[in-house]
């Protein structure tokens, strides 16, 4: 059984057509990794699995479910997390209050009992809490646990939003650009990472990224997107050497005019 | 009698620890971020000193408008001002709710407490029911209209919906405050109040309480799941709900709540003035409503029930009287002034310097009443006194969409 089946999604605005007929699958504990240049539809097909966008023809299922008329909010409820391009979190709280948020869907009482203060609320409001740091200090982060998010540098942040998901208990991880903003040495310690929250988590993980070591070293599958199309999809390595591939990263004459003895090419490393 | 004195005594000895603390703001620079404010507690001193400020508000609260170890004789128009200026507090804390949590404006509020006075007078007086049962009436119609007008806010945004709320209100005003066989026409409506609460400082105590209650809900708001989901919504709806949390139902909620303690407000305010009139409600008041949260300090509840206070004694004329007081020893009235030389109503003060305030509170202290108590508040509330505290919680400008 596949966690994530994304199937013949097309998505049109007006006259663009963003996505056409994209078919994407994860199984289960996979990585699965999109690559593709800019404007490619990538970040437009997450919106599209969680919920932003209503795709114009097309399905999304979630562990043989139907979630393609489900609200962002369902979604997230059935175990699907995301994390943004540009940092999805509450800029005016702090680090905690961010990680608490999150568990929303976990606090053991309604708002209405919250509101009232009945008593319960208040001992729930510590468990989540130590949730909330316990999640932190897997990731390393106890140092900003009360630092306002606002202040914090963007790589940083882009730790903190994953640990932000991760307290939204997800079952599927979509990871938009995690890496960016790294040098290779930080993406590399994000690749761990991310295996290890594979590990820790039993998650299944769909990344965006345009690190390609990142992405070929981490993924069990890699999709490549280019003008909201699959241009090529398999293996890491299946794809790094895949022609059309190499064409819409390296450029049309490149390919042609490369005259030189190496043998294959390959998407710069 | 030994064992006691032997606790008091090791109780003596602990203040040892604080010298530790004091050095620590040198250091502050670098560990501030983290637990710095978790260890700290007052020296036995500053407990004595924040309880004697705490006893000296109750004091001021609770014993002042009832002339007991006063100083002051106050008389019965100015318990009756300083009631209108609790139930003002309720509306601030009401309106904060939709401004300063969720991210809505409001001008139709003068419209969400009249519902509420002219339901609770009709229960008490048509219905014959008691006054009790009027309250939570009220509430009730209150979240019920609020919640209505809530539903169309989640199908428009920012200026069209400020629109809608201030079309709202007129039409209120106009319609439902209009007819004459529900609130009594031009002569207004009797709204009698309970028994017990006859007289004005009983009835000033009864607001207080409620007063209190509300300022306890909207603490376990901001404190519990639901207070957090407005918080990420009115920044960013995207994130709050691929935090799962359901937008548009925190959204209807925070009407609904806000309607509610508006409607009780609006009841508390028919009993409390006895003859309620249609007229009351107008834009004016909505107006004010807005300007005394604002400058009260979104998201503050010391700050928004202070600035509704001074509003509502400002609007009353008891703030210019009080200051009349000292001044009269160089023989110069305030309110002569206001309404002889500059030819100003007493009523409209408050809408000619609220503009003023609002202005100096949007562009030097956007936290409003609130950013500026905000040292005290923390230092009453048992931690350091830190001149700063406050100055983080910058609201942007665009918080007030309109």
């Amino acid at each position: 059984m596949s966690v994530l089946e994304v199937r013949d999604l097309s998505i049109h605005f007006g006259g663009i057509k963003a996505l056409q007929h994209v078919d994407l699958r994860a199984g289960e504990w996979e990585i699965v990794g999109i690559i593709g240049p800019n404007g490619a539809g990538k970040t437009t097909l997450f919106n599209c699995i969680t919920g932003f966008y209503t795709p114009t023809s097309g399905s999304v299922t979630y562990r043989d479910r139907d979630i393609s008329k489900l609200p962002v909010h369902r979604r997230t409820a059935l175990g699907i997390g995301r994390t943004f391009q540009n940092v999805g979190l509450v800029k005016n709280a702090t680090v905690l209050e961010n990680l608490r948020t999150a568990q929303h869907l976990q606090v053991g009482y309604d708002a209405l009992s919250g509101v009232l203060g009945v008593p319960s609320t208040f001992s729930e409001e510590g468990r989540i809490s130590r949730r909330g740091h316990q999640i932190l200090e897997l990731l390393g982060l106890t140092e900003v646990t009360s630092a306002r998010v606002a202040d914090l540098p963007y790589g940083v942040l882009k730790r903190v939003e994953i640990a932000a998901v991760l307290a939204t208990d997800p079952d599927l991880l979509l990871l938009d650009e995690p890496g960016s903003g790294m040098g290779p040495e930080e993406a590399h310690a994000l690749g761990d990472l991310l295996l290890e929250l594979r590990r820790e988590f039993a998650l299944t993980i769909v990344m965006i990224d345009h690190h390609v070591p990142l992405v070929t070293r981490v993924s069990d599958y890699v999709y490549c997107l280019n003008f909201g199309e699959v241009l090529a999809a398999g293996t890491p390595d299946v794809v790094r050497t895949h022609p059309e591939v190499v064409r819409a990263y390296m450029g049309e004459d490149e390919v042609d005019s490369s005259t030189d003895a190496t043998a294959t090419q390959v998407v710069p490393v | 009698m030994t064992s006691t004195l032997d606790d008091s005594r090791t109780r003596i000895l602990e203040p040892v620890a604080p010298p530790v603390q004091a050095p620590e703001p040198a250091d502050g620079l670098a560990s501030e971020s983290s637990g710095s404010d978790q260890a700290w507690r007052p020296s036995r001193a500053g407990v004595w000193a924040r309880g004697f400020v705490w006893g000296l508000l109750a004091w001021f609260v609770l014993a002042v408008p009832a002339n007991i170890l006063s100083p002051f004789e106050l008389g019965v128009a100015d318990v009756s001002a300083a009631t209108e200026a609790v139930i003002f507090g309720i509306v601030g804390l009401s309106l904060n709710i939709l401004l300063g949590y969720a991210g809505q404006i409001s001008f139709g509020h003068q419209a969400f407490v009249g519902i509420g006075a002219f339901t609770s007078a009709y229960v008490v007086v048509d219905l014959q029911l008691s006054f009790w049962f009027a309250l939570l009436i009220a509430s009730a119609v209150g979240a019920l209209q609020a919640g209505l007008l809530g539903a169309v806010s989640l199908r428009l945004s920012g200026l069209y919906f400020a629109l809608v709320t201030l079309s709202y209100g007129a039409f209120t005003e106009q319609t439902v405050f209009g007819i004459t066989e529900l609130t009594g026409g031009e002569g207004g409506k009797s709204a009698p109040r309970p028994t017990g609460f006859d007289s004005e400082i009983s009835y000033y105590l009864l607001c207080l309480g409620f007063l209190a209650l509300v300022v306890f809900i909207d603490w376990r708001l901001t404190r519990s799941k639901a207070g957090r989901a407005l918080a990420a919504l009115r920044e960013n709806p995207r994130v709050a709900s691929s935090y799962g949390i359901n937008v548009k139902a925190y959204i209807l909620l925070a009407f609904a709540l806000s309607g509610m303690i508006a409607g009780l407000a609006g009841a508390l305010l028919a009993h409390h003035e006895e003859v309620i009139v249609g007229s009351k409600f107008g834009f004016q008041l909505a107006l004010l409503f807005v300007l005394m949260t604002v400058v009260g300090g979104l998201r503050s509840r010391s700050g928004v029930v202070i600035g509704a206070a001074f509003f509502a004694l400002l609007g009353s004329g008891k703030l210019l009287e009080m200051l009349d007081k000292p001044l009269s020893a160089v023989g110069f009235s305030l309110t002569e002034f206001i309404e002889g030389t500059v030819g100003l109503p007493q009523e409209f003060v408050p809408l000619v310097i609220g503009p003023i305030l609002l202005l100096l509170t949007i562009t030097l202290y956007p936290g409003g009443i609130g950013q500026q108590i905000a040292p005290v508040r923390e230092w009453l509330l048992g931690r350091r006194f830190d001149p700063h505290a406050g100055k983080v919680e910058e609201v942007t400008v665009n918080d007030v969409r309109a």
